[in-house]
């Protein structure tokens, strides 16, 4: 897939600060099976297992990971549209695991979400207008209907949508009109963290990099930090700063781009690079063909949970779990072969 | 780029004009529906004849006139008399004021508890849903007859009869809403416009009411129409067993409940024929017009 990306916008942008706007720790989220007679709990799906990471403020942390691996479900979390079931959520230096009702709301304000179906996130029965106006009668409900109309309109414009989208319905518009919508209900509370969930796998190719784009004016303009999903590695390496490469609801490495896309060290992230088509046909490079299937995440293996597709994988690979750990600088990995 | 103007707009004829909302599209197909229009059509004109019986007619409903006892129809009385000497025609008037009011009473009162008890039990689940379900099964387990015969006798004397018949009705009949609205809310709210709800700071009540009732509203309005109809056979049926509005106070099921005696059956057609006949063709339009909905307010039917 080639995506054209304003590169100068890019190298112009620096992340500002070393300050962290999203801490997790060790966090946690199973999914309760129910089942049998009395619906009671049977076992868990351990869709994010033990994972931490930060966001720096004003940077891109891309999320990677094949389909499945709980990328959505740590998305959610973090928002807490989803209840932890262990960890840490610190943002913007509070700890926000344990809020609820009217507290949770407040925060709620500061991160939104760009969700990943363009159909299943706008609700039928609501004008665009009120789509995207309605998070901000929500939180500032003295605000004169005039005023917020016209923030609507602004933001309708910055999205790059014409100002008569107010008074139609959701389904008057295309997958990536859609995604503009749901942009544009994100930005409204003028948020400090946005989670893009898989923002452009269900967009057509050809505006697949027309979203991206606007998402990385928009970053600048609204100084926006991003959490950013994607299964596809060149669509992340061209939107992050920093990857987290995600496999079986656990992190196994984190590092700047530069370091991931050039000297991978999980093997898990080596054969998910080594699959990346390379456009230069030159640089031939071996690809990594990993064998198996994921296992599943209701019952995943015991040790490192990738030792069963590793092709480097040694006999205490099955019994003890590696820990994410700092082997260079700003490089974290979760592998034995570099203890 | 794809940003809509005025000329492809223009070129997609065959699209509902633009700005449509779900509901209009819906109105717009459901008048194209000619069985259900005339069925809105019929059941509209017996709803304002019964409601308005007493501007149509002066005749004294409850007086016994003995000298017109059993009478055929004619001129002075449409539908002739029944055996007390009352006009059959303008019973059937007053009659369908009260099966009808047992119909929307009972289906409002039902429908409005179901889908209170439904969504708040399919949006929370947990614990919410398992007691509120459970209490839900019981009452669908209820036996019916009997519950109706002894709080009849409960609440006798202390609601006019006809009210007595709809709190026992609705009483009873909520179950079947709340499981319906229920499951509809539990597949609903699956979407991310949900997530998405929560996240701009939507309260659940206003999750609730806002975004997950107009989603699921359609189903809700089709099984009224449903419960609507079940309601005027129920009230029809109870009435002829002698279990339903009191025998002094007209209505369709009390006029059918005359034609027990086996007399008004051979030799009375015309005082029990009128309310069957204008018991079904009501209970057909409600089918029909139920249909209609359901296909207007479905995306996928296109006729
Ligand atoms: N509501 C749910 N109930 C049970 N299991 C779920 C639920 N949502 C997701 N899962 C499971 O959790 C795992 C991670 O899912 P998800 O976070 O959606 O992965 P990704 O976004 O990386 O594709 C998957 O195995 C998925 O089947
Ligand atoms: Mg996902």
């Amino acid at each position: 897939m080639n995506i054209t990306i304003n590169h100068e916008k890019i190298s112009e942008r620096k992340t500002d600060s070393g300050e962290n706007l999203l801490e997790i720790k060790n966090l946690k989220t199973y999914y309760p099976i129910k089942g049998g007679f009395f619906r009671r709990t049977l076992g868990h799906v351990k869709a994010v297992d033990n994972v931490s990471f930060e966001i720096k403020k004003g940077e891109t942390f891309g999320l990677v990971g094949e389909s499945g691996c709980g990328k959505s479900t740590t998305g959610r979390t973090i928002l807490r549209l989803l209840d932890p079931t262990d960890g840490q959520i610190v943002f913007d230096g509070n700890d926000i695991t344990n809020l609820t009702g009217a507290k949770l709301r407040e925060a709620r304000k500061d991160f939104q979400m760009v969700f990943q179906d363009p159909y299943a996130s706008l609700n039928p029965m609501q004008m665009v207008g009120d789509i995207i106006s309605e998070p901000i009668k929500n939180y500032y409900p003295r605000k004169k209907s005039k005023e917020i109309k016209t923030e609507v309109m602004d933001l309708l414009e910055r999205v790059g949508l014409p100002s008569d989208a107010y008074y139609k319905y959701a389904h008057e518009f295309s997958g990536g009109q859609r995604q503009r919508i749901g942009i544009a209900r994100a930005l409204a509370l003028k948020p400090k963290l946005i989670v893009a969930d898989e923002p452009v796998s269900a967009l057509d190719v050809s505006v697949q990099s027309q979203v991206l784009n606007l998402l990385k004016e928009l970053q600048d303009d609204f100084d926006l930090t991003y959490l950013f999903i994607a299964h596809d590695l060149s669509v992340v390496k061209h939107m992050s700063d920093r990857i987290g490469v995600m496999y079986l609801g656990n992190l196994v490495e984190v590092a700047d781009k530069h370091s991931i896309y050039d000297e991978p060290l999980h093997p898990y992230t080596q054969a998910l690079i080594s699959a990346i088509p390379e456009p230069d046909p030159d640089k031939k490079k071996e690809r990594i063909v990993l064998q198996g299937d994921v296992p599943s995440p209701s019952n995943p293996p015991s040790g490192c949970p990738f030792h069963t597709r590793c092709p480097l994988a040694k006999e205490e690979c099955s019994e003890i779990k590696p820990q994410l750990k700092e082997v260079k600088q700003n490089h974290r990995v979760a592998c034995i072969l570099y203890d | 780029m794809e940003v809509l103007t005025e000329k492809n707009t223009k070129q997609t004829p065959s699209k509902p004009p633009k700005s449509m909302s779900p509901w209009a599209i819906a109105r717009r197909k459901f008048v194209r529906n000619k069985l259900a229009m005339v069925s809105s059509f019929f059941l509209l004109t017996v709803m304002i004849m019964s409601f308005l019986a007493p501007y149509i007619t002066t005749i004294d409903i409850t007086r016994v006139n003995i000298g017109q006892m059993s009478l055929p129809p004619s001129g002075e009385h449409w539908l002739g008399t029944d055996k007390s000497g009352r006009d059959v025609f303008v019973r059937l008037l007053y009659g369908g004021r009260v099966s009808l009011t047992v119909g929307i009473a009972a289906t409002a009162l039902i429908v409005v508890f179901g889908t209170v008890i439904g969504s708040i039990a399919g949006y929370f689940g947990g614990v919410v849903d398992s007691v509120l379900m459970r209490f839900t099964d019981f009452i669908l387990n209820f036996p019916f007859l009997v519950f109706v015969i002894v709080l009849n006798a409960i609440l006798f004397g202390k609601l006019s009869g006809v009210w007595v018949l709809i709190v026992v009705i609705s009483v009873l009949g909520w179950g079947g809403v709340a499981r319906l609205v229920r499951s509809k809310i539990l597949s609903e709210k699956e979407n991310e416009y949900i997530l998405a709800a929560i996240s701009i700071g939507c309260k659940p009540s206003k999750v609730i009411i806002k975004h997950l009732l107009p989603n699921v509203l359609s189903t809700i309005i089709v099984q009224a129409t449903i419960l609507f109809a079940t309601m005027i056979v129920a009230e029809s049926g109870l009435s002829y067993l002698g279990f339903g509005v009191p025998t002094e106070v007209p209505s369709w099921g009390n006029m059918l409940s005359t034609s027990r005696d086996p007399d008004v059956m051979q030799n009375m057609p015309w005082t029990w024929i009128p309310p069957a006949v204008v018991l079904t063709l009501t209970i057909l339009s409600i089918n029909f017009i139920g249909e209609g909905i359901k296909d207007a307010l479905n995306p996928k039917s296109y006729r």
